[in-house]
């Protein structure tokens, strides 16, 4: 495998920016033409996977287009149609298999995702708030002169600030954004831990077709992608999901059942996920937080289930360990090369310190992206099995605790072991401690392609 | 050993299907058709009878072709294809079926080259086993219980799983007084029938069956 071609790739699908600040706005075509002229202006803003060697830009711009979009935008019909059947029908229309019912259902989302007039997502992620704004307003600009779009709705992100600054922590006061796999081709600073697990216990980088369309993926095939090959290659499938955090209900919950686990709050806290709130992995920490692991790039993404098999170190049941098993099925870790997704993300709303009270109803959550090839091979298989099941994990009917949706059912098993301070327990009732609120299926091209449809030129023959 | 893994039998029979022109529909349609309005809980014919851990129904009506450069190949007929993880002894196996699903048995099977009927046991049992291919290699979940241990034990599971959860930070005494009238309770329970343990989901993943 080669280089990629970094100039034709946009930068948010080879990289997490780690910018603070972050807007994304939906728009809505009116016309198919005026809308092709503003993607051929947006084109110059667009940020590619290009290298930042003169360091980071104060503001970057990336673009993707729901089916109904590239509908509005006039594609072909034999290209519409030759797209994968999940992305034509949406995140809505695939409620029942992603288990989006109960709170999560479509009609308890934001107006915006509950009417099917979302067509693009633009992402801009700034360095300051005022270099974010500047940038905002130039593509104001562009969809006024032209007339191309119409922003349906605005959605702002940022850093929790914590202490005064930016941190990577998310509202529960987790923190947050420990690796992303590997991928062939895809220069970045790798560390163990990211990429596929091989016999010898190293980690290689997965095939580069488990994110981008045109490239072989791990079972050596193409990923299935539209017609004319050259609109697909270099791009991916992006879910756009807003969860809504209930603070309030995490906390009272929490202590409700810290009250009688005797390995204390912070252990219990960090049994849910995988992770002591500090992000030390539990199973390399079992009994404390130790900063000097979270803060080693070699070490804090570098660990297996395998020594751990009864999950009395990190519960199997535990967040990370659901939805990157890792080695925890055997097989080398081959059953899960397939089910990896990238994920992108910054938190919304205000962050409430832990000795503020905090309730359910303000609005404040993740903003939670997944970049994968296969929607359903990928993203949707991961949120139905191993977020919204627990069969594979050999857990029956039990559910992500926090991520999965409860409604006052289902149990939480932490295995423990003997010892007076780690020892079995069961959490049950469990509220929903994350709602969705919407979002959608989106696919992000390469800059050859936006090009194509800016000008008309996608050619399905 | 082929057809074992541990107590566990794991059973393979292939039964041509009738070719007949005059028939209409055609005796695989007709099995078809059938197979389609059988149950998959627990009033399935393979609950109803013992010793079923999990069974399939499959009408084969040819190889598939592939497209060149596969060499074109058919099946002499379309078969019945019926695989059981079962109990144990074969004979005491097709036995059960006989005695308890004949009716099931036969709609089924007619349709098929050579069948005898339900009803005369030896026969019933001859025929299958002159269809059998040996089965070198099948899923067993769980190869050394029986079914009704099986479901025992997952009923066990469920309800110690509730008692636990329910029960966290009792009292030793009191913990000791309620697990004793719990197991004595538990112990009195039927064992649930066959199909009735499947997970009640809110999800689909698309199958019939979910």
């Amino acid at each position: 495998m080669s280089k990629l071609n970094e100039t034709d790739i946009q930068g948010f699908v080879l990289r997490g920016y780690n910018l603070p600040f972050a807007r994304y706005l939906f728009l809505h075509f009116e016309d198919a033409s005026r809308a092709r002229s503003l993607i051929a202006r947006l084109l110059s803003h667009v940020t590619t996977g290009q290298r930042w060697d003169g360091g980071k830009p104060q503001s970057t711009v990336n673009i993707a287009f729901t089916h109904r979009g590239l509908q509005h935008l006039e594609l072909p019909e034999a290209t519409l149609l030759s797209f994968p059947v999940e992305f034509q029908q949406g995140m809505k229309h695939r409620a029942p298999i992603l288990g989006d019912s109960g709170v999560n259902a479509p009609e308890h989302w934001d107006k915006v995702w509950r009417e099917d007039r979302v067509h693009a997502w633009l992402g801009i992620n700034g360095l300051t708030a005022e270099a974010l704004d500047a940038r905002c307003s130039a593509l104001h600009a562009a969809m006024e002169e032209t007339g191309g779009a119409a922003i349906l709705a605005s959605q702002d992100a940022a850093a929790v600030v914590r202490d005064g600054k930016p941190t990577t922590s998310e509202h529960f006061g987790y923190t947050d954004g420990f690796g992303n796999p590997d991928y062939l081709g895809v220069q970045r600073s790798s560390q163990p831990g990211q990429g596929k697990l091989l016999p010898d216990g190293t980690w290689a980088p997965l095939a580069t077709g488990e994110l981008l369309l045109g490239y072989a993926d791990e079972a050596g095939e193409l990923p299935v992608a539209p017609i004319p090959h050259l609109l697909g290659s270099n791009g991916t499938f992006m879910v756009y999901r807003k969860l809504h955090q209930n603070v309030a209900t995490f906390r009272a919950y929490l202590d409700q059942q810290a009250a009688l686990y005797p390995g204390g709050k912070e252990k219990l806290a960090a049994k849910f996920i995988g992770r002591w709130r500090d992000g030390t992995p539990l199973e390399l920490s079992p009994d404390r937080e130790d900063p000097a692991i979270v803060k080693d790039q070699i070490r804090n993404t570098a660990f297996t289930y395998g020594a751990d098999p009864e999950g009395s170190r990190c519960p199997i049941g535990a967040h990370i360990r659901r939805v990157h098993p890792r080695d925890a099925f055997g097989f080398n870790g081959q059953l899960i090369n397939r089910r990896r997704i990238t994920r992108r993300g910054l938190p919304y709303g205000r962050f409430a310190p832990e000795d503020e009270p905090a309730s359910d109803s303000e609005e404040r959550g993740v903003i939670f992206m997944v970049l994968n090839a296969s929607l359903p091979r990928q993203f949707e298989f991961v949120q139905q099995q191993w977020v919204q099941y627990g069969n594979d994990s050999r857990l029956g009917n039990d559910k992500d605790m926090l991520m999965g949706q409860h409604g006052g059912h289902g149990s939480f098993v932490v295995q423990g072991d003997r010892s007076p301070t780690n020892p079995p327990f069961v959490c049950t009732n469990l509220p929903d401690f994350v709602e969705l609120r919407g979002g959608d299926y989106f696919f992000l091209p390469s800059i050859t392609a936006l090009g194509m449809i800016a000008k008309g030129l996608v050619d399905p023959r | 050993m082929p057809n074992k893994n541990g107590s566990v039998y794991g059973l393979t029979i292939l039964s041509p299907i009738i070719e007949d022109p005059r028939a209409t529909p055609s005796h695989d349609l007709q099995i078809r058709d059938y197979l389609a309005g059988l149950s998959t809980r627990e009033d399935s014919p393979f609950a109803l009878a013992p010793g079923t851990h999990l069974a399939r129904l499959v009408v084969m009506d040819d190889v598939v072709y592939v497209g060149a450069p596969a060499c074109e190949e058919h099946l002499k007929s379309k078969y019945l294809i019926f695989e059981s993880n079962c109990d144990g002894d074969l004979d005491t196996y097709l036995s059960g079926l006989a005695a308890t699903v004949p009716e099931h048995l036969d709609a089924i099977w007619r349709h098929c080259v050579g069948y005898p009927g339900a009803g005369n046991r030896k026969a019933f049992i001859d025929y299958m086993k002159a269809c059998q291919l040996e089965t070198t290699f099948f899923f067993a979940a769980v190869n050394n219980k029986t079914v009704t241990e099986t479901l025992r034990a997952l009923q066990t599971q469920t309800a110690v799983a509730d008692f636990i959860a329910a029960h966290q930070g009792v009292e030793p005494a009191v913990l000791q007084r309620e697990f004793i009238q719990f197991a004595a309770h538990l112990k009195s329970q039927p064992i649930p029938l066959p199909g009735s343990m499947g997970p009640h989901r809110t999800i689909e993943t698309g199958g019939r069956n979910e």
